[in-house]
């Protein structure tokens, strides 16, 4: 009885309904029903496909009386046949009915109305009545129906195709514009054809075409199907063709932004090179150029920031999402692309303009001089009592999150050397762990930030320190850190046991004991894969850094 | 090699049986059997494609066997195709017992885990195709333009085309008729199903004569014209061909070839000449009308007079070669200028109408209002000329 509760009678029924409904009007509306409910209806027919296929036709016509009503109408219903993989269940389904020893006139003639629907998919209707036709004509050449419709498809698609594109083959004959309807129309029918690779070139044409009037002509059941179909990686599309369907249509640009950080999340990346592939793959960061795109992608951004209250895998994220819209700014060829600035248009443009430079265009030694300015530039925005709102306050924040790289940067010049600017560089990453509006609480973390760092230098010229001395550097008079200072000093401990002789060699100790101890192995992890990546980005020769981050991570793998 | 010739041989015979009711005596074991052939048949021409001497042989052996039976010509290509060939004939054939269709369902559609359905093309995307072909709606300017074949007249033409070009291929050496056209190519479209095959070798023609500009003078664009020269000589050949296809194609379409074959054009006009002879003038009615019940031989007065309009829409050069045979018809009929006395004399009064009066009137003032333009032809010589 298992087969019955996989099938529900409730939905039999349902389905049943809607064919009879679908087979009777021909209206758009009904049309545009057939197309919403496609990808339920062919989980639907998968289940009784399942079901089917354990019993023989003598049992499948007594559990399911009303199973030839169903099949015989979507069998003629060319939304339901050209839609993904329904016209393949349809015909297993068919197949499963059909019995090899009809023992009565009833299942004779079953077997008959079968092979009837089958021809009917297969072959056009003078192939089945023999009349002198396309069928007669193509059989003669000795083709068959296969080679027909290949062909065939190809050329209505081509002929809808040069229309849309507005003159006809020879270029003589320019016709008057398409009507909107008609395009209307167009894009309704290939709703369920998306996946059919011939029609590709239509769906292109479609995306790419715009109406004489503003409002959109295409549906909006075949923009929203397109995106998905896109976003599932079961159809690829120009880019050109994707910008254009982001740029008319709204929810499909905030799905793709969506999409991408749930590919990001739920996908288990062991390194930011990985996370950099996906995020290129997304399309989004090459279409980020047309400003529009990357302003509703930036508030994606914005807004998962805000919902995951800062989480450092979101601002890690962004700041990837931000170098690979750099590089295809810097790739793309057009004539008139707008200047990178331009692209955060309400920031203090001096601070826009350092943040946007790439660290490796930089030599190692003007590092430190490049993150006093880009800090004193921030903190003049940030302490401008003029304009120091929340939300202004936060802005300045996003911005630099975008740049976070430099963040990472400030904590390897803080702890490679003595560093005349510590106070400039521990006021940023301040400021970058604790963008909070109280001012009282921000300095509450410079304070403890510049505590632990002055005992960590202290500890910088030892060639050997014990994990007790390193775990006495980085505690706290106070009862309880807030834990953004946490996130910092933990930030600063890395860094120490990355670049200075004596935390190199307890490093894989001090990682295993106390860190994970504290259950921060993700944040730890995530500090270490920003560390491989960028040492392996800007080249830098330090192969014995770039060993002992690969062996950590190599650990910290192991143990996830 | 000689075993193998052998056994392509058979393939012509397999095929004819399919379709036949031969197949009722056949059971699931048989059915196997024929389709194991074909697959063996696909694997053949998977072995031996890219080898032109053996193609051309099995080709050779196919074409013999098929003397033996009738049906579709078959050359080596049709060997890869074979499994889908054999399971759509034996599924359209409604002669097959059901144990034997049975097994045939669930070959072609349940095929065991790790077997990939027969032939390249699975009948799921088959039968998706022909459900986009159903769902795609047909362009909306492209009705009315003569150019532009309808896209599965088109189909048929470029599936005619593909044949031809693969009988070329497969037989370049093959015997040729007086006028250099290959022995093949007759047998090849007499066959066709006709009226059809008119408004298909009419779309071929369009496509070879707009593709051979294309390609201009690469090998390519000779080999084209070639092969629509030698279509079209087939089609003049023999004078009721000429004729049905004539009077089978709207005057449009044929103006338009007309504009890119010369002696289609001379042929044509030598119809509708021949045509309007043919017409008698009715004093009591006032018209033109055919002699006697419309032949095979005829068209009414009005589908003449609508026939020279296209030509005069055409380009110049037809424009004048129908002026110029109008007027010699005229000047053979005495070339009076009194109206009922010669078809040619009527038919150059409204010919000389529209291309002075009315193109003077419509084409040269583009600054008349619609109001005047709707004054102009009070007793309807706009309708006259369409």
């Amino acid at each position: 009885m298992a087969q019955d509760t996989a099938v529900p009678k409730l939905s039999f029924e349902y389905w049943l309904d809607k064919a009879v409904q679908w087979g009777q009007t021909t209206t758009l509306e009904s049309q545009q029903d057939v197309c919403l409910h496609l990808p339920k209806l062919q989980e639907f027919l998968q289940q009784i496909y399942e079901s089917l296929k354990q019993m023989n036709s003598t049992i499948a016509i007594q559990r399911f009386p009303l199973i030839g009503q169903l099949l015989g109408r979507l069998c003629w219903n060319p939304f339901v046949v050209g839609y993904d993989e329904s016209q393949k269940i349809l015909m297993c389904c068919l197949c499963c009915l059909y019995s090899s020893e009809p023992q009565n006139p009833v299942e004779l003639k079953a077997n008959s109305w079968i092979l009837g629907l089958l021809r009917h998919l297969l072959f056009s209707s003078a192939w089945e009545i023999n009349e002198v036709g396309t069928g007669t004509f193509i059989s003669a050449l000795g083709y068959t129906s296969v080679d027909y419709y290949s062909t065939l498809v190809k050329n209505v698609v081509l002929s809808l195709v040069t229309e849309l594109k507005g003159n006809q083959f020879n270029g003589l004959n320019i016709h008057g514009r398409v009507s909107d309807d008609h395009v209307y129309v167009v894009s309704l029918f290939c709703v369920p054809l998306i996946t059919l690779p011939d029609v590709t070139p239509l769906l292109e044409a479609l995306l790419t075409y715009h109406g004489g009037e503003s409002q959109e002509v295409l549906s909006s059941e075949f923009l929203d199907a397109v995106n998905e179909t896109f976003l599932k990686k079961k159809i690829a599309l120009s880019e050109s063709a994707v910008l254009s369907l982001w740029l008319r249509h709204l929810p499909s640009l905030e799905k793709a932004a969506l999409h991408l950080f749930e590919r990001l999340i739920s996908t288990q990346t062991s390194s930011l090179e990985e996370i950099t592939c996906i995020i290129k793959d997304s399309l989004l960061p090459q279409l980020s150029c047309h400003p529009a795109i990357f302003r509703i992608v930036d508030e994606v951004f914005r807004n998962a920031l805000l919902e995951t209250d800062g989480a450092p895998e979101v601002m890690t994220i962004i700041q990837v999402f931000t170098q690979c819209f750099v590089q295809a700014h810097q790739k793309d060829n057009k004539q008139h692309k707008f200047p990178l600035k331009t692209y955060f248009p309400h920031h203090h443009q001096p601070l826009v303009i350092a943040l946007l430079k790439p660290p490796c265009d930089l030599p190692a030694a003007l590092w430190t001089q490049h993150l006093k300015y880009i800090t004193d530039n921030l903190k003049s925005v940030v302490e401008d009592k003029s304009i120091s709102s929340f939300a202004d306050l936060f802005e300045s924040w996003f911005l630099f999150v975008h740049f976070g790289e430099w963040a990472d940067i400030a904590v390897e010049q803080l702890l490679k050397s003595e560093n005349e600017c510590s106070g400039v560089l521990l006021w940023l990453l301040s400021f970058y762990y604790n963008p909070h509006n109280d001012k009282e609480q921000r300095t509450q973390t410079l304070v403890e930030a510049q505590a632990v760092y002055d005992r960590l230098m202290m500890l910088f010229s030892c060639t050997t320190i014990s994990i007790t001395d390193l775990q006495a550097a980085a505690s706290t008079k106070t009862d309880k850190r807030q834990p953004c200072t946490e996130r910092l000093v933990r930030h600063l401990l890395i860094s120490f046991l990355l670049f200075s002789s004596g935390g190199q060699k307890i490093a894989q100790e001090f990682i295993s004991q106390v860190m994970m101890a504290s259950n921060t192995t993700n944040e730890v992890f995530g500090l270490l894969t920003r560390t491989a990546f960028r040492l392996n980005q800007l080249g830098l020769k330090n192969q014995r850094v770039m060993k002992l981050v690969n062996e950590l991570l190599q650990k910290l793998r192991f143990i996830d | 090699m000689e075993t193998l010739g052998w056994q392509v041989e058979q393939l012509p015979g397999l095929l004819a049986v399919s379709r036949s009711g031969l197949v009722r005596a056949w059971d699931p074991p048989t059915l196997d059997r024929a389709l194991q052939w074909g697959r063996y048949f696909q694997h053949l021409h998977g072995r031996f494609r890219a080898q032109p001497r053996l193609e051309a042989a099995l080709g050779q052996r196919l074409r013999r066997g098929q003397q033996q039976g009738r049906g579709p010509p078959l050359g080596f290509g049709h060997l890869g195709r074979c499994p889908e060939l054999l399971g759509l004939a034996l599924l359209g054939n409604r002669a097959l017992p059901p144990a034997a269709c049975h097994r045939l369902l669930r070959s072609l559609l349940l095929p065991p885990e790790g077997q990939a359905p027969p032939g390249p093309c699975s009948l799921g995307l088959l039968a998706r195709r022909r459900a986009a072909a159903r769902l795609l709606p047909p362009p909306s300017s492209a009705a009315g333009s003569p150019e532009e074949p309808e896209p599965r007249v088109r189909t048929e033409a470029q599936l005619l085309l593909s044949r031809l070009q693969e009988e070329e291929e497969e037989g370049p050496g093959s015997p040729r008729a007086a006028g250099g056209q290959p022995l093949w190519l007759p047998r090849l479209l007499e066959q066709l199903p006709r009226p059809r095959v008119y408004r298909v070798l009419a779309a071929l023609l369009l496509e070879q004569a707009r593709d051979s500009a294309a390609a201009e003078e690469g090998d390519s664009g000779a080999e084209r014209r070639e092969l629509a020269g030698a279509v079209l000589s087939w089609m003049l050949g023999d004078p009721g061909r000429v004729s049905a296809f004539c009077r089978f194609l709207p005057g449009s379409l044929l103006v338009a070839l007309a504009a890119r074959y010369p002696q289609l054009s001379t042929a044509y006009l030598h119809l509708l000449t021949g045509w309007g002879s043919c017409l008698r003038y009715d004093p009591l009615r006032g018209q033109w009308t055919s002699s006697r019940c419309l032949g095979e031989d005829e068209v009414s007065w009005e589908e003449l007079r609508a026939r020279f309009g296209c030509f005069m829409r055409g380009p110049a050069p037809l424009r004048e070669a129908a002026l110029d045979a109008l007027k010699n018809q005229k000047a053979q009929d005495g070339d009076f200028e009194v109206c009922g006395l010669s078809v040619w004399t009527d038919l150059l009064k409204l010919k000389g109408l529209k291309s002075k009066k009315l193109e003077q009137l419509f084409f040269f003032s583009p600054y008349l209002t619609s109001k005047a333009k709707k004054c102009i032809p009070p007793f309807g010589v706009k309708k006259a000329i369409l």
